[in-house]
């Protein structure tokens, strides 16, 4: 499953647009450990998520911004790196996602049968 | 990694100052941890070539600058672009309406003079350069509206459907109307404050132009009051644009900017000659007081005959 990247047909603005909502969900449930941009979107991706990296960024510093992430500069390997962990709040908006997933995706299963 | 630095800084100069030096270090760390472990897994060089093709697929500087940015990053937006055009569409025919009758009234009164094309030519240059001022005055207020009713919203009242105003709603604004009075505020202000001799009467010969400035250097006492009644009604306009309707409030406002300016009127009527043409000028400007009061009459009449609350008001 690939989030972000150039979509051109409908068909891909719709997928898109389908699965975009769970983005934030995977994002939040997967920082309940600290980590930095890349390493989050190998954590993904080894678990079937690719994300694009142009929409996983800008997505982390978004939830920073509303206060569902906080972030800290430290140097590792010789390189600075921001690693993001999710807050008290993000937690908590994680496990209300998750119980609204699992509703839907009740939901939706039964009506596609 | 040379284009990754270039590509960062790239990006940055999209962003706003606040957020720049923090997105392009991000940007390089985040970048250089991918070109890496590509490299790694391709056993090919961490160089350029890898760089190029990393970027490629993480999208151009100005698309990631647009992903990155907190707020919308436009002056006139969606909902406020038809009015402005429209003022545009307004502005500029007027302009040029004046510019060809006072062309004309220069032809007429100096009409045994041989005929020439420099009064034409002066004329249009200075209806391009007054029309570049105006649409310059024009945008700023436009993007001024628009930052004004940018952060009403983001404030986020809580919607409420029984707030929705009626189909004939008497308090609903037109936009177009009051940002279009904005700009004739502005442009007013900006003539009479640093251009008192603009506003003159201008005669174009063949050979040149003559002006003849309509206000003496006496009607600057009035200039405070002036500009007193201007800072006053762009505020009313802009409150009630960020509203987006009148209100109980900004109505009293209204009766009260509508004495205030016939207060000045009656001042400028009864007193001291300030006109070149001052009687002519004083017999408009009378007209101009009856106007102002009448209005006055008619606001207070409406304020006192309606209900303090309507029932779909805001609370």
């Amino acid at each position: 499953m690939v989030i972000g990247g150039t979509q051109q047909t409908p068909r891909d603005n719709l997928s898109l647009e389908l699965r975009r909502g769970a983005l934030v969900l995977a994002v939040l449930v997967e920082l309940r450990h600290e980590e930095y941009g890349y390493s989050l979107k190998k954590l993904l991706s080894d678990k079937g998520l690719e994300i694009d990296e142009g929409t996983l960024y800008p997505l982390l510093r978004r939830l920073e911004s509303q206060g569902m992430l906080k972030s800290a500069w430290r140097v590792e390997d010789g390189r600075p790196r921001r690693y993001y962990q999710a807050s008290v709040q993000g937690e908590k908006l994680a496990k209300e996602l998750a119980a609204e997933w699992r509703a839907l995706a009740g939901v939706i299963g039964k009506l596609i049968g | 990694m040379d284009l990754i630095n270039r590509y960062a800084h790239e990006v940055g100069q999209y962003l706003p100052h606040r957020l720049r030096a923090d997105v392009e270090a991000e940007l390089r760390s985040l970048l250089t941890d991918s070109v890496e472990e590509k490299a790694l897994l391709g056993g090919v060089p961490a160089g350029d070539e890898l760089a190029a093709k990393v970027l490629r697929e993480f999208g151009t500087p100005k698309d990631v600058a647009a992903r990155y940015a907190p707020e919308p990053q436009y002056l006139i937006g969606p909902r406020l672009y038809p009015a402005y055009v429209t003022s545009v569409k307004v502005m500029l025919p007027i302009l040029a309406a004046i510019f060809l009758a006072l062309v004309a009234a220069g032809r007429f009164r100096h009409a045994g003079e041989p005929p020439s094309v420099a009064p034409f030519f002066r004329a249009t240059g200075s209806f391009l350069w007054s029309a570049l001022e105006n649409l310059g005055i024009m945008t700023l207020v436009f993007a001024l509206v628009e930052r004004a009713i940018r952060h009403r919203e983001a404030a986020g009242k809580t919607w409420d459907p029984s707030a929705l105003p009626p189909v004939n709603d008497p308090d609903r604004i037109s936009y177009f109307g009051r940002i279009f009075a904005l700009y004739v505020i502005a442009a007013l202000a900006l003539l009479f404050n640093f251009f008192p001799d603009w506003v003159a009467v201008y005669v174009f010969r063949n050979s040149d132009a003559s002006v003849y400035p309509l206000l003496t250097p006496g009607f600057a006492r009035y200039m405070p009051l002036i500009n007193a009644w201007w800072v006053l009604a762009f505020v009313l306009n802009l409150a009630v644009l960020r509203e987006g309707r009148r209100t109980r409030p900004t109505r009293w406002a209204e009766f009260g900017l509508e004495v205030f300016s016939a207060v000045i009127l009656l001042l400028v009527v009864i007193g001291p000659p300030v006109f070149r043409y001052d009687v002519l000028i004083k017999i408009v400007l009378q007209w101009f007081l009856v106007f102002s009061a009448i209005k006055a009459c008619v606001l207070l009449y409406r304020l006192l005959r309606r209900r303090p609350v309507e029932p779909w008001a805001r609370p």
